[in-house]
C-alpha cells in the first residue's frame, strides 16, 4: 500500500510537470534573457 | 546609510567583450564568444559597488551605431530614448576594443550626444604591448569629455577602477561630442524652434529611427518636418562622416601604434584560414577531427556509466522490498536517468571543441568563409552562427538570427536551423550507430562510427542549405541585403571560459532534458505496467494455455508473461495502433512508442526504449545497448535493430521536427503559426519519405 501511494504520487508529479512544461506559459524566465533579473554576487 | 540603486547600461560594438565585462562586474557566467552576435537580448545582473551603491547592470546587444538595421540593435535605441523605462540608464558604459578604437568610438559619440553620463571602457588592454599600441589617457579623457577605464576583462584587470568610475558617475561631464545641428543647420534650427525643450539629437533619432519617445510621436514630427527617405539617408551619412572626422582628430594625438612591434601573425593566419580552397579544407578537417574524437574518447566513460546504471537497477530490484515502487525505480526511473547521464561525455566533448573554436576567433573566419556559399542559397554569412549554435540547441540558435538585418534571410534561417544536428539528436545517433555500424577502422586510421556521425552532421547542414535554396525561390519577399562581420583577433582560449561553456551547456542538457525524460519515463512505465482487458489481466493464464504442451523454465515463463503484458498494456495498444503506418519504415510498435514520446523532445527516444525494454525484460543487469541489441522480431526472429532499420531511424531523426519547444520559438520569432506549421509538415514529411526509401532499399 505504502509503495503504491508513493508510486502514484510520483506519477502525479510527472504528469503535472509535463502539463506545466508544455501547456502552461511560464511566468518567469529561468535565464537572464529578456531583461529579467537573475541575481548574482 | 541607505543603499543607492543605479542602472548601468553596457553598450558597444559586437565582439568588444561587453559580456566579459558584464560577467566580471556581476559574477554571472553569461556565455562569452569570440564571434559577433552572442548577445541578442538585454541581460541583467547586479553588482555591489563601493559607497553602498548597488548597480543593476544591463548587457545590451552589440550595435555598431544608433542607426538600427536589425532587431537586436533596436533594443538599444528603444531603451536609450525612453526615459520612462524603468531600466533607463543613470550611466552608460561604452565598451571598446583597443585594437578597433576608431570604429568603436562612433557609437560612443552618439550616446554622449544623448547627454547620458558615459564612461568609456577600453578593453583588451593586455594586448597593447604586443600590438605596439600606446594611449594618452588624460588627453583622450579631455577630448572625449569622459572618464576612461583601461580594462582587460579576460584577465580581470581594471575592473575595480571601472567600479569606482561607475560610483562617481555624477562627476562625468554631460557635454555632447558633436553639435547635432552641424548635420543640417537650417533644418535643426526649425526643429529647435518647434521643440525648444527637447534635445536635438534625440529628435533626430526619433525622425530617422522607428521609435517614439516621451509624448512625442514619430509620425507627428515627421509630418511637420517632412524629408524624403533618400534625403534622411544622406544626412545620416553626413552625420557619420562628421563623427569620424572628430574621432580621427582625437585619435591622431591620443593613440599611437608602433608598426615595428606589431606582429603580422593575424594577417598570415587569415590568408590561410579564409583561403578559397585551403580555408574549406581546414574547416572540414577540423570538423572531421572533432567527430572522430567524440566517438573515440567517450567510449570508456559511456560504457562505465551504462554498466553502473544497469548494476544500480539490479541492486534496487534485489535489495528493496518487492512492490510497485521498487519496480518503478528499477525499470522506469533508473533506466530513464541512465538514458540521459550516459550522453554527458559526448556532449561535453562536442561543446569543448565548439567553445575552443569560438574563443580562438576561428568561428568568425568560418562565417566569412561561408558567406559566399550561403548567399547562393538565400542565406547570409551570418546564418552560419545560428546554424553552428544549432549544434547545441535550435532554440537559442533561432534567437541568434535576430542580428540578421534582412527579413527574408532571417526567416529562411529560422526555418532551416532545426535541420542542424542538435545535442538532443546526439543520444539517438550515438545509440543507433553503436548498434548498426561496426566499430572498425577504415583506411587504417578512420573510425567508421565517427565517420558516420560526421556524415549525419554534414547531412543536416546540407539539408538546411538545400531547403534554404528552395525557400529562397518560393518565398516572394523583397529586401535589400548586405554583409558586415567582425573579424576579431586570434586569442588563446581561456580555460575558464571554455570550462564555463562546457559545464553550462552540458548542465542545460542534463537538467533541461533530464527532467522531461524522467517525467516521461515515469508515465511510460505506468502505461507499460497497466493495461485494460483480459489479455493483460490474465496474462499468466493465457501464457500457461499457450505453452501447455511445452516445458518452460521459470525465467522463460516470466519473460513470456512480461511480453504478453507489455503487448497488451496501454502503451502496447498505442504502439500497435500506429504500427501499420511505421512498419514500412522498418519499425515495430515499441519503436513507434519511442517516436510518439520523442515528439516532445528527441532525446526522450533512448529513455523510452530503455524503459520499454526494462519492463519486458527480467534481466535488470543488461545495459540499454545490450537490451536493444538482443531485441528480435517475433515473426521472423531477425534483429529489430538491423542495418536497414538503423539507417532508416538515423534518417528519420536527422530530418524530423521532433521538438515542441522549437515550434514554439519559431512561432514567437515569426509572430505567426503559419511558419512553424510549415516547418512541422515539411520536416516530418521529408523524414518519413527518406526513412521509407532507405528501409525499402536496404532491407
Amino acid at each position: 500500500m505504502f509503495q503504491e501511494i508513493i508510486a502514484f504520487a510520483i506519477l502525479g508529479f510527472a504528469v503535472a510537470f509535463l502539463i506545466k512544461k508544455f501547456f502552461l506559459k511560464s511566468k518567469k524566465k529561468k535565464d537572464c534573457g529578456g531583461g529579467t533579473d537573475c541575481g548574482c554576487s | 546609510m541607505s543603499v543607492q540603486n543605479i542602472n548601468v547600461a553596457l553598450i558597444g560594438n559586437p565582439n568588444t567583450g561587453k559580456t566579459s565585462v558584464f560577467n566580471q562586474l556581476t559574477g554571472l557566467n553569461q556565455q562569452v564568444g569570440n564571434y559577433p552576435g552572442i548577445t541578442v537580448e538585454k541581460k541583467m545582473g547586479f553588482c555591489k559597488l563601493p559607497n553602498n551603491v548597488k548597480a543593476n547592470i544591463l548587457d545590451l546587444p552589440g550595435t555598431y551605431s544608433l542607426n538600427a538595421s536589425s532587431m537586436d540593435e533596436s533594443v538599444v535605441i528603444e531603451l536609450l530614448l525612453n526615459k520612462n523605462d524603468k531600466l533607463y540608464p543613470d550611466v552608460a558604459v561604452v565598451v571598446t576594443d583597443v585594437e578597433n578604437l576608431k570604429r568603436n568610438l562612433l557609437i560612443y559619440t552618439q550616446i554622449k550626444d544623448l547627454e547620458i553620463p558615459t564612461i568609456l571602457v577600453i578593453n583588451m588592454s593586455d594586448r597593447m604591448a604586443r600590438k605596439g599600441i600606446s594611449l594618452d589617457i588624460p588627453y583622450l579623457e579631455e577630448k572625449l569629455k569622459t572618464k576612461i577605464a583601461l580594462v582587460s576583462s579576460r584577465k580581470g584587470i581594471g575592473i575595480e577602477q571601472l567600479k569606482e568610475l561607475i560610483v562617481s558617475y555624477k562627476t562625468i561631464p554631460h557635454e555632447p561630442c558633436l553639435n547635432a545641428s552641424v548635420i543640417d543647420p537650417e533644418y535643426f534650427a526649425k526643429l529647435q524652434k518647434a521643440f525648444p525643450n527637447q534635445l536635438m539629437y534625440k529628435l533626430w533619432l526619433v525622425i530617422t529611427q522607428d521609435v517614439n519617445f516621451l509624448n512625442l510621436d514619430r509620425n507627428e514630427i515627421r509630418s511637420t518636418f517632412t524629408k524624403s527617405h533618400s534625403e534622411l539617408k544622406r544626412l545620416q551619412q553626413k552625420e557619420t562622416i562628421k563623427r569620424y572626422q572628430f574621432i580621427n582628430d582625437v585619435l591622431k594625438e591620443g593613440l599611437k601604434i608602433d608598426a615595428s612591434i606589431a606582429k603580422d601573425i593575424r594577417a598570415k593566419l587569415d590568408r590561410v584560414l579564409t583561403h578559397k580552397v585551403f580555408g574549406y579544407v581546414i574547416f572540414f578537417a577540423i570538423l572531421f577531427l572533432i567527430f572522430q574524437s567524440i566517438f573515440s574518447w567517450s567510449t570508456i566513460p559511456m560504457d562505465f556509466i551504462d554498466s553502473t546504471f544497469a548494476s544500480l537497477s539490479s541492486w534496487v530490484a534485489e535489495e528493496l522490498p518487492s512492490g510497485i515502487l521498487t519496480d518503478l525505480l528499477s525499470q522506469g526511473i533508473i533506466p530513464g536517468i541512465g538514458g540521459v547521464i550516459i550522453f554527458i561525455p559526448q556532449i561535453a566533448f562536442l561543446f569543448l571543441f565548439i567553445s575552443i573554436l569560438e574563443e580562438s576567433g576561428y568561428m568568425s573566419r568560418v562565417v566569412f568563409l561561408m558567406d559566399k556559399i550561403m548567399r547562393r542559397f538565400g542565406l547570409s554569412g551570418k546564418s552560419v552562427v545560428p546554424l553552428i549554435s544549432g549544434t547545441a540547441c535550435a532554440i537559442p540558435a533561432i534567437m541568434a538570427t535576430r542580428n540578421i538585418e534582412n527579413w527574408k534571410e532571417r526567416l529562411i534561417t529560422i526555418l532551416v536551423t532545426p535541420f542542424t544536428t542538435c545535442s538532443a539528436r546526439l543520444p539517438v545517433y550515438a545509440i543507433i550507430i553503436s548498434l548498426v555500424i561496426p566499430s572498425k577502422r577504415v583506411f587504417g586510421v578512420l573510425n567508421l562510427q565517427g565517420l558516420t556521425l560526421m556524415s549525419l552532421y554534414v547531412l543536416g547542414f546540407f539539408m538546411a542549405i538545400l531547403s534554404a535554396y528552395i525557400l529562397n525561390k518560393v518565398l516572394k519577399l523583397q529586401s535589400k541585403t548586405y554583409f558586415v562581420v567582425e573579424m576579431p583577433s586570434y586569442k588563446m582560449p581561456l580555460l575558464k571560459n571554455v570550462g564555463i561553456n562546457v559545464v553550462e551547456k552540458t548542465k542545460a542538457f542534463v537538467v533541461g532534458a533530464g527532467k522531461i525524460i524522467l517525467a516521461i519515463s515515469v508515465i511510460l512505465w505506468f502505461l507499460a505496467s497497466y493495461g485494460p482487458g483480459k489479455e493483460f489481466n490474465e496474462a499468466e493464464t493465457i501464457v500457461k494455455e499457450r505453452f501447455a504442451n511445452t516445458t518452460l523454465d521459470e525465467t522463460q515463463f516470466e519473460n513470456e508473461v512480461n511480453s504478453q503484458k507489455l503487448e497488451n498494456s496501454y502503451i502496447g495498444l498505442m504502439g500497435r495502433a500506429i504500427e501499420p503506418a511505421i512498419q514500412p519504415l522498418g519499425y515495430d510498435w515499441k519503436i513507434g512508442i519511442a517516436l510518439i514520446s520523442s515528439f516532445a523532445a528527441r532525446e526522450v527516444f533512448v529513455g523510452t526504449l530503455a524503459t520499454i525494454y526494462s519492463v519486458g525484460d527480467t534481466d535488470n543487469e543488461s545495459t540499454i545497448k545490450s537490451k536493444m541489441q538482443a531485441e528480435v522480431r517475433p515473426d521472423t526472429g531477425k534483429k529489430v535493430f538491423d542495418f536497414a532499420t538503423g539507417i532508416s531511424l538515423l534518417l528519420f531523426y536527422a530530418f524530423a521536427m521532433q521538438c515542441a519547444s522549437t515550434l514554439a520559438i519559431t512561432k514567437k520569432e515569426t509572430n505567426s503559426w503559419k511558419w512553424p506549421a510549415m516547418q512541422l509538415v515539411f520536416m516530418s514529411g521529408l523524414a518519413y519519405l527518406t526513412a521509407l526509401i532507405a528501409y525499402q532499399l536496404l532491407k
